[in-house]
């Protein structure tokens, strides 16, 4: 109740007095604009102006406080197509032409996993973290020419056939997110260690990207295992091709990665010494968890 | 102690409306008030047939007359003019809100005290003093009573201390009220009061047609 609350607030505070009263609020502007002053009478009737000129603002602006100008918030134009910009996040395309490309010119060696490190030694992509850019993504240019099964680690799919295309000749499709820290140490690995920082963990992906990155058509990298397989099933009955045993390929190929892991083989933590040729390990329990969590 | 008091919400347990109590007591200084203040116009200050000095010749500013508004001791065109009052009469509805507010305000801050009647044995105001010391009234207190006449002894004593005051129930304002610290009521004036008060507050007719309200407790 809030007279209840009125007189606990009495109880406690000072005893009210003569000086003790504030003073009344001001009148509020429904009042002002109901009774108008002199001078804005006064500017009603002039004989200049946009009311004596037939000029005036459009519905809703107050012509006298607007002084014969439109206000600032309507002359400065509105575009809303470019809502979102900030938070957009941009992947650089590969095409499965390019990919096919690359294995046939020996770029890149298919019996080994493709990363996103192997596609930026190729020098082909210049990607930069600082302007939005997360990674790569696939698209599905050159679907019929793709004959090769590889492992690749991509950030981004867009269609249903490049996936296809991979899974017919026995390859694997994860997408994977790396926060702009770890991207910066993946494009440029031998960089990265000669600055001499310890390897970084990979963060969760953001909210809007946790869907994509759990969902099995995507094939994500936190997605169900079981889910995956029947996804690839799926795929194959849909596109019409059957899929490969995959107890052919080597240990190498079937090598996935930790979610907190950027490099292969290599764990978020350690320290790589490139001129004495070693790797230093954290010790510490703390460490451990931190990098391990 | 003597016993119990039962005490009308209605009066006693209103919203704490300071705003209400600020326009009480504004009303209060100011429907009094006067303001003489008068400054003659044009037609009444005396006019010197003219020109103070020749309009050319002398190396001073033109003039036409010694009592312009630009002139020292010369007239004001827009002064005030006379006399003017500030007289208002508050709505009945907010000076019977403003006495239950104050009424609660002093009930909630452990300022009001119900007293049997006002006699006292002596008319010494040591005694009167020596008690308000004892019960911790403040240094002001406010003695309602009933009636015009009080008795003798009370009367000599309150006249002799600083802050003590006496007054009837047709005396009471929020004026007073919030200006003494203390506020001492004896029985018959809380029931007069809240007779008054429950009467004025739920009463709707106007004041034409309004019968006479009850006089007698």
């Amino acid at each position: 109740m809030p007279i209840e609350r009125g007189l606990q607030y009495l109880r406690q505070m000072q005893r009210v007095t003569l000086k003790n009263l504030p003073m009344p609020l001001e009148k509020t502007l429904k009042w002002q604009q109901a009774h108008p002053d002199e001078t804005k009478i006064k500017a009603i009737m002039s004989r200049k102006g946009p009311i004596s000129r037939s000029a005036l603002p459009p519905y809703g602006i107050d012509p006298i406080q607007a002084e014969g100008r439109l206000p600032w918030i309507l002359t400065v134009p509105k575009e809303p197509y470019y809502e979102g910009v900030e938070e957009a996040r941009q992947y650089l395309p590969i095409s499965l032409r390019t990919l096919q490309r690359l294995i046939d010119l020996r770029r890149i060696n298919p019996e080994k996993p493709i990363d996103l490190p192997v596609l930026c030694n190729t020098k082909l992509f210049s990607i930069q973290p600082d302007q939005r850019q997360f990674g790569l993504q696939l698209t599905d240019e050159g679907a019929d020419l793709f004959s090769t099964p590889i492992n690749l680690e991509i950030q981004w799919v867009a269609s249903e056939l490049a996936i296809a295309a991979i899974e017919r000749c026995g390859g694997v499709l994860t997408t994977r997110y790396f926060d702009p820290i770890s991207l910066s140490a993946l494009i440029d690995a031998k960089k990265f260690f000669e600055r001499g920082e310890p390897i970084p963990r990979c963060d969760t992906p953001p909210i809007n990207a946790v869907e994509s990155y759990t969902d099995p058509k995507q094939r994500g990298y936190l997605a169900n295992p079981d889910s995956i397989r029947e996804e690839r099933q799926r795929l194959a009955q849909k596109y019409g091709y059957k899929l490969p045993d995959p107890s052919k390929f080597s240990s190498l190929f079937r090598l996935k990665k930790d979610p907190r892991q950027i490099f292969y083989g290599l764990e978020p933590g350690w320290l790589v010494n490139l001129k004495d040729q070693t790797i230093l390990k954290p010790t510490d329990a703390k460490f451990q968890t931190f990098y391990h969590s | 102690k003597l016993g119990i008091v039962d005490l009308h919400p209605s009066i006693w347990q209103t919203s704490p409306r300071l705003d209400i109590l600020y326009e009480n007591i504004e009303w209060q200084k100011t429907y009094k008030k006067i303001d003489w203040a008068y400054t003659p116009p044009h037609h009444e200050y005396p006019s010197m047939r003219g020109k103070p000095w020749p309009q050319k010749g002398t190396g001073r500013a033109r003039h036409k007359s010694k009592f312009d508004p630009q002139w020292k001791g010369g007239y004001k065109v827009h002064g005030p003019k006379g006399p003017t009052s500030f007289f208002y009469v508050l709505p009945k509805e907010k000076r019977v809100e403003g006495l239950c507010t104050a009424l609660t305000v002093k009930l909630h801050q452990n300022d009001v005290h119900f007293v049997d009647s006002l006699d006292l044995p002596t008319h010494q105001p040591t005694y009167l003093q020596e008690l308000a010391e004892d019960r911790f009234w403040g240094p002001s207190v406010l003695f309602v009573d009933d009636t015009d006449i009080m008795p003798h002894n009370i009367m000599f004593a309150s006249a002799k201390t600083e802050g003590f005051t006496l007054m009837p129930v047709y005396g009471l304002n929020v004026y007073s009220i919030l200006k003494h610290t203390t506020l001492v009521l004896t029985i018959r004036a809380l029931n007069k009061i809240e007779k008054k008060l429950l009467h004025a507050l739920h009463s709707c007719d106007n004041p034409k047609d309004q019968p006479a309200p009850p006089d007698e407790p």
